[in-house]
């Protein structure tokens, strides 16, 4: 896979900057903050390969057989529509990919959770107990969790800037969980989060000598 | 209570099933929250007018009761959700 380590003042131009250096656009590519600071913030930009051309991926037989059951239901609810097991994703991770697939993703994602819900009970007896399969189409799910995390950074760097505990816009559980993880390396904020789902929030705090 | 909001309140019974599935790892639900959850809607008097909604509910509470998969039970609601939409009047 390739990478390239891209720095900025902001997160935004550490990745845009990468991303000159790969040739690559946002969406194909996997971000990590490796450092971040008042004055600097340094991430490595992964771009995701797609399987090779002669549709031969590195894949199990169990991910082979998931895809095949997403395929087959895509095709009896008529979209047109390829589907492919990300390369080296655990849990098994389905890209679904064509045209005008907004319908699948649906109202803040609601189709393709519904999607998901769906795979998972139909495949769920070629699986191991607990293990999941992971539905995404166009990439909305990798891209919404690349967006909440630059929320979380801002936040976290806004945060250390005032003093103040910020709470962010009500979000589903896979989102909160990127937020989660996003911060939960950082010494000086710490999150959490209040009221019930589906109006869940983060709240994004200055960690206390206690939390350290 | 409106179609809207009996809508929301399976969207928040939906809600509730899939951060038990997604695992953001900020809460720990319970069978019993779901299950109520679940009961709120069926306790909505406008939905016995609309087919199917309350036979879906049943069958997603009767599953959590049971101990069947989070997906399985996220796959019922939607199907009462989606029985909700079709049903209302255009």
């Amino acid at each position: 896979m390739r990478s390239a380590e891209g720095r900025g003042r902001t997160l935004d131009e550490a990745v845009d900057s990468a991303l000159i250096e790969l040739g690559e656009t946002r969406r194909n590519v996997d971000v990590r903050v490796v450092r971040e600071s008042s004055d600097e913030t340094v991430v490595e930009v992964t771009v995701m390969e797609a399987p090779d051309a002669a549709g031969e991926s590195p894949v199990n037989g169990k991910a082979e057989t998931v895809r095949t059951l997403l395929e087959g239901l895509l095709k009896h609810m008529g979209v047109r529509a390829s589907v492919q097991v990300r390369v080296g994703s655990d849990p098994i991770t389905l890209d679904v990919t064509g045209r005008d697939l907004g319908a699948l993703i649906g109202w803040r994602g609601e189709t393709l959770r519904a999607l998901q819900s769906v795979t998972n009970v139909m495949v769920g007896k070629h699986l191991n107990e607990g293990e999941r399969v992971i539905v995404d189409v166009e990439r909305y799910r990798q891209r919404r969790e690349h967006t909440v995390r630059e929320i979380a950074l801002r936040a976290a760097r806004q945060v250390k800037m005032t003093g103040d505990a910020i709470t962010l816009d009500a979000m589903q559980a896979f989102e909160r969980r990127a937020i989660h993880l996003a911060l939960e390396g950082d010494p000086d904020v710490t999150s959490s989060s209040i009221g019930e789902d589906p109006d869940r929030r983060v709240v994004v705090g200055p960690r206390k000598p206690a939390d350290a | 209570m409106s179609a809207r909001s009996a809508a929301q309140r399976i969207r928040k019974a939906i809600a509730v099933v899939n951060a038990v599935v997604d695992g953001a790892g900020d809460e720990e639900i319970t069978p019993t929250e779901i299950a109520e959850a679940i009961r709120d809607c069926l306790e909505m008097a406008e939905l016995a007018a609309v087919p199917n909604v309350r036979k879906y509910l049943g069958e997603a509470l009767d599953a959590t009761s049971d101990g069947m998969p989070a997906d399985f039970v996220a796959m019922t609601l939607y199907a009462a959700l989606g029985a909700l939409q079709e049903g209302l009047p255009s």
